[in-house]
């Protein structure tokens, strides 16, 4: 199967920001002849601007400025589904709770949804993960360099 | 939001800043990695160490960030070059022109500071500079790859 649609590929932002769009609806996004749906980056915070219902933030490796946005807007989308009092919602908890570890300078690990924002790609985010390592960064990096070596790059085979 | 103006900042090793090297440039977004050695509290001018390198970071535009020396810091900002003004306006300035060219060239290169303005800071106590700095030169094969691939 030529798609890698179902995980989270390891991207170096230069190759995440370099994926060919196609515009169908929604846009799907291919890396040599493969589908690639979600995306998993590493880098470091050095822009955030957190709304009402959204943090948007930038997140840089160094090859690349990754716009990542994270919903939290989980009480509104609530409140329209049910009538009764708001209830505590765990995925509001845990947006909010990922929104805490989004601040300028930190190492974070985000994974999520590719999609197109005004022509150009950013991520939606499923989870962050703050990196108190260093070396998990380098780790990232030749981990993105091999897994492009030996499975995305060859090209799949032609149906 | 200035998301789109934003330019990564590109890792490099201390060893790198030099005059001759084509990241040494004016405005460049870069990623500096190195040991603290000195912090002016009244600047809050860093001076960070990798070997026999070393390099000063504008630090003025962080907060949280507390500075301990021995201990190994990362920045991203714009490098900012300018005329070191200790050396033009000493005599070494005026004594170029009875310099040989290729030691007046040396000189006028010896005699730009550079000192990148900071945006981002952190403290990454426990990363492996050797493995850092093998590791980025895997990383840039990688990206010229992918840039001869698109060309």
């Amino acid at each position: 199967m030529g798609s890698l649609h179902l995980v989270h590929i390891k991207l170096l932002a230069a190759d995440l920001l370099s994926l060919t769009c196609r515009h169908t609806s929604p846009p799907s996004f291919v890396r040599c002849g493969r589908t690639v749906a979600r995306v998993e980056i590493v880098g470091v915070v050095v822009s955030r601007d957190r709304r009402d219902k959204f943090l948007r933030f930038l997140v840089d490796d160094g090859t690349g400025c990754v716009p990542c946005v994270l919903w939290l807007n989980h009480q509104y989308l609530n409140a329209n589904r049910s009538s009764g009092a708001s209830e505590s919602d765990p995925t509001a908890e845990m947006a909010l709770k990922m929104s805490e570890v989004v601040n300028l300078g930190a190492l974070l690990r985000v994974r999520g949804r590719i999609v197109l924002y005004r022509g150009a790609i950013q991520i939606t985010v499923r989870d962050v993960v703050l990196e108190k390592n260093p070396n998990v960064e380098v780790l990232h990096w030749l981990q993105c360099v091999s897994m492009a070596k030996e499975c995305y790059d060859p090209r799949p085979p032609s149906a | 939001m200035a998301s789109s103006i934003l330019q990564p900042g590109v890792p490099v090793t201390l060893q790198e800043l030099e005059p001759s090297s084509e990241l040494f440039r004016q405005g460049a977004s870069l990623r500096v990695t190195g040991i603290l050695q000195s912090y002016d509290l009244s600047s809050a001018a860093a001076v960070i160490q990798d070997g026999s390198a070393s390099f000063k970071v504008d630090t003025q535009h962080l907060r949280d960030i507390s500075f301990r020396t021995n201990s190994t810091y990362q920045f991203i900002g714009e490098l900012l070059i300018k005329p070191d003004n200790d050396v033009y306006h000493s005599h070494k300035f005026i004594s170029l022109f009875d310099l040989p060219l290729e030691d007046a060239t040396t000189a006028c290169f010896t005699s730009l500071q550079a000192i990148l303005q900071a945006r981002v800071g952190r403290n990454v106590d426990g990363l492996d500079l050797n493995l850092y700095q093998q590791s980025l030169i895997i990383r840039r094969q990688y990206e010229a790859k992918l840039r001869s691939s698109r060309a």
